[in-house]
């Protein structure tokens, strides 16, 4: 179907009159009009001429009215393969729908037939799906919609779809399909979470639940089963234990065991209290015994004592008497060595005296010889003194001064050179005198010899003997002969300053000044020895060794003999005090030894002296050794009859302490069994209402019960897992082999579509939603991206470009259908646009597509059909 | 001439923990009303004692009701007289239930918790071996060998395995099998094994009067034993005596069999059912179908029995191509049944995968047939 012409009259904005849109062609045809052309208009109109019935009062139809009131009236050309055909609808009032056959003027329609055939026209009909596929502003096809469009669209898409593909019910199991995975789904989800767990009020997790109730049941109660076993089992033997214990036989033996070890322990008892009396009595007996014994032999050895210490008190009195004597031989060699050190100490002292007298002489002669040798060179060096201070007097009188003789050479050499200068330059003036004639001439008073240059300096008078006298005048300049003038006058100065004639006197001066300077530097270094140190410390000297001068001394005798007596009283001295030395330790050892023997003499005759008192007096002593020996032999046998009392009462002793434990053993073995009996009782009473009350409770038959139940929740539960795996598969591979199935279907629209998509977008892939049949996400490198997530520019190319395809799948099929796009680019931006218009383009080629857009100069450079509106009157 | 019941483990009080809850109720009051039973077929048969060798109780604390209505039912058939013995359940280390018991026995209640002759009436004496403990590691009945009792007829009566097939596992404590022969028994009475046994002509275990588990698939039954003298042959007649049938069916199968059609044959007929436990084991192979529609079957039945149960864990499920036709015959549908068969016989996965796919591939042919015919379209 394409779609030619398109007239409206009284409709919205063209309130009382109408416009036409003709020319509508194949291709690509815009109605590029600024906003409130009516180009809305035109497309709601068109909308409602194939989509409304005439005969609705809808929204959709009060819309198309305008403020002012009218009827709608909307007309359209179309051609389709039957042929070319007008279509018009009049709403709200009178009513109709028509349709004409252009080819013959026919009425082919009117009313409810001709909306039939519209409704077949756009939606197939009977000959299958065809449709008109609109893009509207803001309207992308994805975003929400009213319902019914949308499921009108998406039957034509599903109807389409099945016409290329075959019947979607048969690619996807359809509705068997869906009631299928809805029973299993609804199956599973009585039972389990989407996580696959029990479901909370389901019977899975009833199960389960029932499961870890019996178990923990179950648990307790075999404790509880447990616990009453082994109660019975400890009635048993404790009621076992309890018998044996109280036997008769039993309980009287255990009395005669304890009576029997208390008789034996009273026994034991008294035997003992025997025996201590016996032992003390045998102790005391022994102590009198020891001290007889102890009294006999003290005697003996006082008396072994006295004997021994007779001799002994001999022998320290004679050694007493040898080292008195010896102590006094000591001390007289002592004191004769002493008395011999005195002796050579006098000798000593005598002899050195001497010496100290002869030495102190020679030093008094040796002084004096100094003294007088200092007062010799004295009195040399006053002499040479004042033939000094005469030779000095001399030598200043020709001395002259040092750089006199210089100077004075000096000045003589520019005289010299300043009299050769001024000859040079003066007038001069000669005379030859002829041979023979004595020179007569006279130059200022003196003769002037002949031969030679005379200058003149400033006038000079010749006297010319026999003529005259001429004079010679040089008329210098004044000062012209002062240097010379003043040289000469300096050197006159200099002469008389040194007293001398000329410069020979002065150099003989010098010479003899010389000489005298040498005469008073021998005789200075001739003082300089004599007294180095100058005359008046030599003078010093003289006075300060005739202060201390001593007096002269003669002393009679030899120094070296006096020396050799020395030595000898030194070494009498020593050897006398060696000996006194030599005589002392000899003496104190002595000494010490003597008061020894004192001592030892002391306590000899001490020990005698106590001993004869403690023994008393010599005769009676034997008598009194025999009584005490009797007394002692008596007491031995009374100890000894006693001894061997205690001995025997000892042997015939029971062992007490094994008769007490063997009494403790039978009492404790009595009074455990008394004890035990007790606790036996006790435990049997406690065991007994357990058991009762757990017996009467019947706890075994509900563990077996219980054990029972558990086994079948246990086998329930696994069932319940069993099941929902087989669900949970189930219901997987349901869903995978429908979305598979799902994708061959919607092969073709995507065949359709990737070129297209190729032409906008780089790597670009699209998944559809199996429900609507439109694009649900996109993938681009590699990520995926929900279409509502999208950019409204993109989603609205895309939406296009959707169309478009099925648009093409349709043609395709030989039942064209025209796109109609109103402002449906508004989001995007001019470079798209122009691509979106070569994909535009591309379709048009087999394809009408009319656009209706705002946006004049972006759409201008587009190309395609332009159309135009123009004012038009429906005849009639 | 002496005639008596020889019957053993009626594990009076047994809860039945792991069946549903009404049954429970009615599987214990038939163990009661065994009691009851016994006495009847006592008298039918002219029997004057009931021999009970053990597990009498089948804890050894039973409730209170459970003693006392025991005791009062056994008096209420006086003068018919009722030995009783302790066995492994009831041992004797369950001191407390025969301290009660013995204060509460009725005169026609023999308790032989002694290991020593009772005279059960003039010419007849019983040697019971009553169990001391749960386990008591030795054979019981070794006294018996040497106890004489003069002319009067013996008879043993004992608790307990005397092979490896008791009830409790593994029992070391065994009875000597020739204990009749070696303490010269006229008549050995034995409990403790659920299905009755002839161990040889002295020897019988009499087996439970009231079956309660599914193991030897045989009605309740007592043994009346009658004994016409010392030395004589015991002449042993099986009497029934149990209210309830525990049976369990077995049913192979090859995939062309008709499990449901072939189920009929194997079920009890009308009103026995009501009393009667059945398992149907099914083994072999079938087609998803034929389990589906056998499991169908019973499911259809089940509500009739006391308690009807299949159990597959032998039986293979195969599924054809005709099974996915059934489910769809191309499309998604199809695709995912493809996918869930190639699983569960893709022999890389875990048995327990396969089993989960093949389980659910079960499920979608079930969904499949609920949702409609799907190869219409």
């Amino acid at each position: 179907m394409k779609i030619t012409a398109l007239r409206l009259h009284n409709v919205r904005r063209f309130a009382g009159r109408g416009v036409a849109i003709e020319g509508i062609d194949d291709g690509v045809n815009v109605l590029s009009a600024a906003n409130e052309h009516g180009k809305s208009t035109s497309f709601e109109a068109l909308q409602a001429l194939f989509f409304q019935p005439h005969s609705g009062a809808g929204k959709e139809i009060r819309r198309l009215q305008p403020y002012s009131g009218g009827n709608p009236l909307v007309e359209a050309d179309i051609l389709t393969p039957e042929g070319r055909f007008r279509l018009t609808k009049q709403f709200i009032g009178g009513k109709r729908a028509t349709v004409t056959d252009l080819g013959s003027g026919c009425l082919v329609a009117q009313q409810d037939e001709a909306e039939q055939f519209i409704a077949e026209m756009v939606r197939g009909g009977a000959s299958g799906p065809a449709g008109l596929l609109w893009v509207r502003q803001g309207v992308t096809g994805i975003e929400e919609r009213s319902r019914s469009d949308e499921e009108g669209e998406r039957r034509v898409r599903e109807g389409l779809l099945t016409s290329v593909q075959g019947e979607v019910e048969a690619i996807t199991g359809g509705r068997r399909m869906s009631a299928i995975m809805e029973a299993c789904a609804d199956e599973l989800g009585r039972i389990a979470t989407p996580t696959l767990r029990p479901k909370a009020g389901g019977a899975y997790a009833a199960a389960v639940d029932d499961l870890e109730r019996l178990r923990a049941t179950e648990d307790k109660l075999r404790r509880e089963v447990d616990d009453l076993r082994s109660a019975l089992d400890r009635r048993a033997d404790a009621a076992r234990r309890l018998a044996e214990l109280e036997a008769p036989e039993e309980a009287m033996a255990r009395r005669v065991a304890v009576t029997r070890a208390e008789a034996a322990i009273q026994q034991a008892r008294s035997h003992g209290e025997a025996l201590r009396t016996r032992e003390a009595e045998a102790a005391l007996a022994r102590s009198r015994l020891d001290a007889a014994e102890k009294e006999l032999a003290d005697y003996r050895t006082s008396l072994a004592r006295v004997r021994a210490l007779g001799s002994e008190f001999a022998e320290a009195a004679q050694r007493r008497d040898v080292l008195r004597q010896r102590r006094g031989e000591c001390q007289a060699a002592i004191d004769a060595a002493a008395a011999e050190a005195k002796l050579a100490e006098a000798g000593q002292r005598e002899a050195s005296g001497l010496l100290a007298r002869l030495d102190a002489a020679m030093r008094a002669r040796q002084a004096a010889e100094v003294l007088q040798g200092r007062r010799d060179r004295l009195a040399q060096a006053e002499a040479l003194r004042q033939r000094l201070e005469a030779a000095e007097a001399t030598l200043a009188l020709v001395a002259l001064p040092p750089d006199a003789i210089d100077r004075l050479q000096k000045l003589e050499i520019d005289i010299a050179r300043l009299r050769a200068a001024e000859a040079a330059s003066l007038p001069s003036v000669r005379i030859d005198y002829d041979e023979g004639v004595a020179p007569s001439v006279l130059a200022d008073g003196a003769p002037l010899a002949g031969g030679e240059d005379r200058g003149v300096a400033d006038r000079l008078v010749l006297t010319l003997p026999g003529i005259g006298a001429m004079t010679l005048r040089s008329n210098r300049k004044a000062g012209e002969g002062d240097a010379l003038a003043k040289a000469e006058a300096k050197r006159r100065d200099l002469l008389a300053s040194i007293g001398a004639e000329d410069l020979v006197a002065a150099q003989r001066r010098q010479a003899e000044a010389r000489t005298r300077a040498a005469e008073v530097e021998r005789q200075r270094i001739q003082f300089d020895h004599l007294a180095p140190e100058g005359l008046p410390a030599l003078r010093e000297e003289v006075a300060r060794l005739e202060a201390v001068a001593p007096e002269a001394i003669e002393v009679k005798g030899d120094p070296d003999a006096a020396r050799e007596a020395l030595a000898r009283a030194d070494r009498r001295v020593e050897m006398a005090r060696n000996a006194e030395r030599e005589a002392g330790p000899a003496l104190s050892r002595v000494h010490e030894a003597a008061t020894e023997a004192e001592a030892s003499f002391a306590t000899v005759s001490g020990e005698i002296s106590r001993l004869d008192a403690l023994l008393g007096p010599e005769p009676d002593r034997a008598g009194r050794e025999r009584d005490l020996a009797a007394a002692q032999a008596e007491r031995q046998a009374a100890f000894a009859i006693l001894d061997r009392e205690v001995v025997a009462l000892r042997e015939r002793a029971p062992d007490l302490s094994s008769v007490e434990a063997a009494l403790q053993r039978a009492r404790s073995a009595e009074s455990a069994a008394t004890g035990e009996a007790g606790r036996l009782r006790e435990t049997l009473a406690g065991l007994n209402g357990q058991i009762r009350t757990q017996s009467d409770e019947a706890v075994e038959e509900t563990w077996q019960e219980t054990k029972e139940a558990l086994e079948t929740a246990e086998a329930r539960v696994r069932a319940f897992e069993t099941e929902t795996a087989v669900l949970n598969r189930l219901k997987t591979a349901l869903q995978d082999s429908r979305s598979a199935a799902r994708d061959l279907y919607l092969q073709p629209v995507l065949t359709e579509l990737r070129p297209l998509l190729g032409m906008l977008f780089d790597d670009v892939t699209v998944t559809f939603d199996e429900k609507t049949l439109l694009p649900q996400a996109i993938s681009r490198n590699g990520q995926e991206e929900n279409v509502d997530r999208l950019s409204g520019g993109m989603r609205e190319q895309l939406s296009v470009l959707t169309r478009l395809a099925f648009a093409r799948l349709l043609a395709r099929d030989g039942r064209a259908a025209p796109v109609i796009l109103d402002d449906a680019l508004v989001y995007s931006d001019d470079d798209r646009i122009e691509k979106m218009f070569d994909a535009l383009h591309r379709q048009a080629r087999d394809q009408q597509i009319i656009v209706f857009s705002c946006r004049q100069r972006a759409f201008s450079r587009l190309g395609g059909n332009l159309l135009h509106m123009v004012d038009w009157q429906p005849r009639g | 001439m002496v005639r008596f019941i020889h019957s053993s483990d009626l594990h009076l009080g047994k809860r039945f923990g792991n069946l549903p809850e009404d049954l429970r109720g009615r599987l214990r009051e038939a163990r009661h009303t065994v009691i009851d039973r016994l006495a009847a077929r006592a008298r039918e048969h002219g029997a004057t004692a009931v021999l009970l060798a053990g597990d009498t109780f089948d804890t050894e604390t039973p409730a209170p009701d459970v003693r006392r209505q025991a005791l009062a039912a056994m008096r209420h058939h006086a003068p018919l007289r009722w030995i009783v013995l302790p066995g492994n359940h009831d041992s004797l280390q369950a001191s407390e239930l025969w301290r009660v018991l013995r204060a509460e026995v009725p005169d026609n209640v023999v308790l032989a918790t002694e290991p020593e002759p009772i005279a059960l009436e003039p010419g007849v004496t019983i040697l019971p071996a009553p169990c001391t403990t749960r386990r008591p590691g030795r054979d019981l009945s070794a006294w018996m060998d040497a106890t004489a009792t003069g002319e009067a007829i013996r008879i043993g009566l004992a608790h307990g395995a005397i092979r490896q097939f008791s009830e409790e596992a593994a029992a070391s404590d065994v009875i000597a099998p020739d204990r009749a022969r070696r303490a010269g028994l006229d008549y050995l009475a034995l409990g403790d094994w659920h299905g009755g046994v002839a161990v040889d002509e002295r020897t019988r275990y009499s087996g439970t009067p009231e079956p309660d588990r599914f193991k030897h698939d045989e009605p309740g039954r007592a043994l009346l034993v009658a004994i016409e003298a010392r030395g004589a042959t015991p002449e042993v007649t099986p009497v029934e005596t149990g209210s309830f049938d525990w049976r369990t069916a077995p049913l192979h199968l090859l995939p062309p069999d008709d499990g449901a059609a072939m189920l009929p044959a194997l079920l009890p007929p009308g009103p026995q059912r009501r009393q009667t436990l059945l398992r149907v084991a099914a083994t072999g192979r079938t087609t998803i179908a034929a389990r589906t529609a056998l499991e169908a079957a019973i499911a259809d039945v089940a509500p009739e029995f006391a308690l009807l149960d299949l159990v597959s864990e032998g039986l293979a499920t195969e599924i054809e191509s005709d099974d996915l036709d059934l489910i769809d015959r191309a499309g998604a549908l199809r695709q995912a049944a493809e996918a869930l068969r190639a699983e569960s016989l893709d022999a890389a996965r875990s048995a327990a995968e396969r089993e989960v796919a093949r389980a659910a591939l079960v499920r979608l042919f079930s969904y499949a047939q609920g949702a409609g015919s799907g190869a219409a379209s």
